[in-house]
Parts: structure tokens; C-alpha cells; sequence
């Protein structure tokens, strides 16, 4: 390769990651200087004294308090849900499928990670006029049918990383553990799971961010402007990217829009933690494991 | 506690890899397969543990039988109980990779396979196990390190360790001191002439030397087909 193509090679790669986190950046410093200002306990709690929020003493009508709530319910559901179907069908797909099923399957899951979240939505509103129906008025869109809508969008990324985190072990430690005597089922669960665990769990965070900020799925199954802190899962509930949609495309003033990056940052931050969480349970686990 | 195999045949794809071998590996002494490279030494050996596969286009004709303690099993039928016969028949690899794990957990592990759940007892045939492959001073204070902070000679010895763990009838060794110094590979062989007593013993080394040393019985293998040396 000739001189003058590997410093183009070199330096328009550094200049394409420069630009990419340049915009990261900017776009991070909008939402934190747009939103920062607002950050208070009258932005969470409304005029409700905090410790009787937090207590559930007192409902919060003005604040963000249950739209949090109910995003931290959605997320923990919905990952719930997709996280053992979606390992287990990764499993399968790496160690026992073969063929045609295997070929089968594989489409299926690509074409469901390509399905649009709006129409995995309306999946899940027909799912609860369903339910509507059969079960004369007593459950519609809900808390459960949105998380199972969510699972349903976040399993097909569940599913590759699994599969490809257990394809990434080779064929000697899989002829080692052979040898050891384990039936495939012990070589999966006492060794290629703790081995693969790492690249589970970035997927299980993958997943735990596109929970929490999908809005398309949810607005058709279950939530609502204002529903309180949720309490049952066939009951409605806020959500913190549907209040930013909202205040987004109603809002009347500028204190209202800041309002509104005041739920993007909050949003940002509970991610962020949910990430450090996830990234903290990983590495106790590579510790555990040992 | 003795193999045999007569008239057997190895296919891989339409490549015939050893043809009509048939050779006795007796109880309780070593029996050393040395040879050419890529002439089917291993594939030999997977034969007796079975990790060979025949949706990998082998195809395996001729009689390989094990005689074990509690009877003679026939390697080649299509109704072994694997897991079982992997207890039996032991293999130390030629590269001793260990798992990401402990160093306890790594020789523990064919205990878990086969459903000893008493603590007591793993830690027992653990201590035991690492002592008869000579490496229990060296890593008793630190079974919960990491496997792989062990040296390349330590490594080779924990994967003997592991195998032996089980008590198993036959132990297969596929140049287990091919990348080791000369003191590491000192160490190996001695612990080697020890085990020779409790279990059978079948070695595939290229070293003319090595096998001079160790073995008992010597087969070589050129071009598919065997040969007894001595």
C-alpha cells in the first residue's frame, strides 16, 4: 500500500472518530446545559414534599417522580422477561440447532431486529384489544403489556449476542470440557455461560437502554400523561420518554421546554446508572466466576 | 484396564488417515505412539475417548475395545454412554490452555460433571489429585488465583491434575511436554513413571528421546499404518 493511502487511511479514520465524538459531545453538553438549570426537587416531586413522595404517602401530579418510576418498572420488567427467553433461544441457536431450523430461526430473529418499533407496538395494542375483548373490558394497554411489547422488541439483540458470545469460545476448550466428561448441557451451563457472561451482559445493557427510551412501542400499549407512581401491572403508567414527547410537542413556553431537557438529562442519568449497574454486576461475576 | 484395537481404520472424508491398525496398549505400564506429524497419532487417541465426531465426515471401521474394571467396552458403539467412558479415559492435551477459572474450580470441574455434590469429598480428590501430579506445594495457598497466572509448566501439570481428579482407568497424553523447558518437562515425565503404576498409560510424543526414557511398549506411526519398535 503506497504511502499517501495509509495516511489517508490513518488520518480520515482519527477524522471520522473526531467528528463522531464531537457530536456525542455537543450533543451531550446541549442536553446537560439546557437541562442542568432545572434540575431540582420541584422538577421531580412538584410542590409534594419529596420524603412523602418517595414514601408514596402523597401522590406527585406537577413532577417527573412517577414517570421514573414507571420507566425503572418498564425497563426491570421488560429485560426480565427477554432476558431468559432470549439467552435460552441464543443457546439453542449456537449449540443445538442445526439446518434448516437453524437457517429458519436465524431469519426470523434478523427480521424481527429490523421491524420498526411502531409496528412491534401495534403488535402489542392489538395484543391488548385482544385481551380487551376476551376479557370483557377488565384489562387493556397496561404496565405487562408494554414490557412484553418491549421484550418482544429487545429479545432479537438478547439473542445475537448471546449466540455470538458463545460462538466465540473455540473448539479446543470445547473439545477440553468434552473430555472432562460433561454432558452438553453441564459444558454450557459450568462453563461456556460464565465464559460468555460478559458479552450476555452487553447485551442485557444493550437492551436496558432501548427499554428505556423507546417510545414508539409503549405510547400505544399503555401509557399515559399522568397515572402516578405504578401500582399493578394491568394498570396504566408514565414513562419518562413519553413525558419528553410530550412536553416536546405541547409545550407552551421556555420554561416548559426546559422542563422537558430537564426529563432528558434525568433520563441520561438513569441510564447511565442502569449501565453502571449492569457494568458493576459483570465484573463481579468475571470475579465470581474465578 | 487395557486397550485393543484390531484391524481399525480411520476415515476422514475420503482421506484414509490409518488403515488397518491393530495394536494392544497393556495395563499399567506406558505405551509411547511416536511418528511423523499430521499422521493420525491424535486421532488415534480420539478414538479411545471418543471425541470424534460423525457429522465431521469420520468413519471409523476395524474393532477398538477398552477392558475396564468392571467389564470391556466397545469404543467404536454408537451407544456409549460418553460422559462415563470420559471419567474412565482421561486425555491431557498437548496445549494446556486452562479455563478462565480458578485454579480449584479448573480441577474440580470433571468432579461436577460427574455429580459429586459433597464439598468435602471435591476438596479431598482435589488436594489429591494435585499432589499426585506434583503441583499441590506449589498452589495450595492460592486455589482461588486465577488458573492462567500459573507458568506453561504448572499449566501442563494442572491439566494432568485435572484429569486425574476423576480416578481414571486410562490416561491418554497427547505430547503433554512438547512446549515445555527441559526442567518443567523433567518434572512431567517423573510424575509420568509415578502414575504408571495406578493407571494405563498411552503417550504420543515426538521425541525419540522422551519415549526411550519413559515407555515400556513402542508403536510408531508413518504413513497410516503401525508399527511395534520395542
Amino acid at each position: 500500500m503506497s504511502l499517501w493511502k495509509r495516511l489517508l487511511i490513518r488520518y480520515g479514520s482519527f477524522f471520522v472518530t473526531l467528528l463522531l465524538l464531537s457530536g456525542l459531545f455537543f450533543f451531550l453538553g446541549h442536553i446537560v446545559l439546557k437541562g442542568g438549570n432545572t434540575l431540582s426537587p420541584a422538577l421531580l416531586f412538584g410542590e409534594v414534599a419529596p420524603m412523602d413522595a418517595l414514601l408514596f404517602k402523597e401522590r406527585v401530579f406537577e413532577g417527573l417522580f412517577p414517570a421514573i418510576c414507571g420507566t425503572l418498572c418498564l425497563v426491570l420488567l421488560s429485560v426480565t422477561l427477554a432476558l431468559p427467553a432470549g439467552v435460552l433461544t441464543g443457546i439453542w441457536l449456537s449449540h443445538f440447532a442445526r439446518g434448516r431450523a437453524k437457517r429458519t430461526l436465524t431469519l426470523c430473529v434478523d427480521t424481527l431486529a429490523g421491524v420498526p418499533s411502531i409496528v412491534v407496538g401495534l403488535f402489542g395494542f392489538s395484543f391488548a384489544i385482544l385481551l380487551h375483548t376476551l376479557t370483557k373490558g377488565r384489562i387493556g394497554p397496561c404496565l405487562l403489556i408494554a414490557a412484553l411489547t418491549l421484550a418482544v422488541l429487545v429479545m432479537p439483540g438478547i439473542i445475537r449476542t448471546t449466540e455470538v458470545a458463545l460462538s466465540t469460545i473455540d473448539r479446543g476448550t470445547r473439545l477440553r470440557v468434552s473430555a472432562m466428561g460433561a454432558t452438553p448441557v453441564q459444558a454450557i451451563f459450568h462453563v461456556y455461560l460464565p465464559m460468555a457472561a460478559s458479552g450476555i451482559f452487553r447485551g442485557g445493557v444493550l437492551a436496558l437502554g432501548r427499554c428505556a427510551e423507546d417510545t414508539a412501542a409503549i405510547m400505544l400499549t399503555g401509557v399515559v400523561v399522568t397515572a402516578g407512581v405504578p401500582y399493578a401491572l394491568f394498570g396504566r403508567f408514565e414513562a419518562l420518554p413519553f413525558a419528553i414527547f410530550t412536553i416536546a410537542s405541547e409545550y407552551t413556553g421556555p420554561e416548559e421546554l426546559a422542563r422537558g431537557y430537564g426529563a432528558a438529562l434525568i433520563l441520561l442519568i438513569l441510564c447511565g446508572g442502569l449501565f453502571g449497574l449492569s457494568a458493576c454486576i459483570a465484573c463481579r461475576f468475571r470475579s465470581i466466576k474465578r | 484396564m487395557k486397550i485393543t484395537f484390531d484391524t481399525l481404520t480411520f476415515r476422514y472424508g475420503t482421506h484414509t488417515l490409518l488403515k488397518d491398525i491393530s495394536m494392544e496398549v497393556p495395563q499399567g505400564a506406558l505405551t509411547a505412539l511416536t511418528g511423523p506429524s499430521g499422521e493420525g497419532k491424535s486421532s488415534l487417541l480420539s478414538v479411545i475417548n471418543h471425541l470424534w465426531q460423525p457429522e465431521d465426515g469420520v468413519r471409523i471401521t476395524g474393532s477398538a475395545v477398552a477392558q475396564f474394571k468392571g467389564g470391556a467396552v466397545d469404543l467404536l458403539s454408537p451407544h456409549l454412554n460418553l460422559p462415563l467412558l470420559r471419567q474412565k479415559v482421561a486425555m491431557v492435551f498437548q496445549n494446556p490452555t486452562p479455563l478462565p477459572f480458578s485454579i480449584f474450580k479448573n480441577v474440580s470441574l470433571p468432579l461436577t460433571f460427574a455429580g459429586i455434590r459433597d464439598q468435602k469429598k471435591i476438596h479431598q480428590r482435589v488436594e489429591r489429585a494435585l499432589t499426585r501430579a506434583g503441583l499441590w506445594d506449589e498452589v495450595n495457598h492460592r486455589l482461588k488465583h486465577p488458573a492462567a497466572t500459573l507458568s506453561g509448566g504448572q499449566q501442563q501439570r494442572l491439566a494432568m491434575a485435572r484429569a486425574l481428579v476423576t480416578n481414571p482407568e486410562i490416561l491418554l497424553l497427547d505430547e503433554p511436554t512438547s512446549s515445555l523447558d527441559a526442567e518443567s518437562r523433567n518434572g512431567i515425565e517423573a510424575q509420568l513413571l509415578e502414575l504408571k503404576k495406578s493407571c494405563t498409560l498411552l503417550l504420543v510424543s515426538h521425541s525419540e528421546d522422551q519415549v526411550d526414557r519413559l515407555a515400556d511398549r513402542i508403536y510408531r506411526l508413518d504413513q497410516g499404518h503401525l508399527e511395534r519398535q520395542g
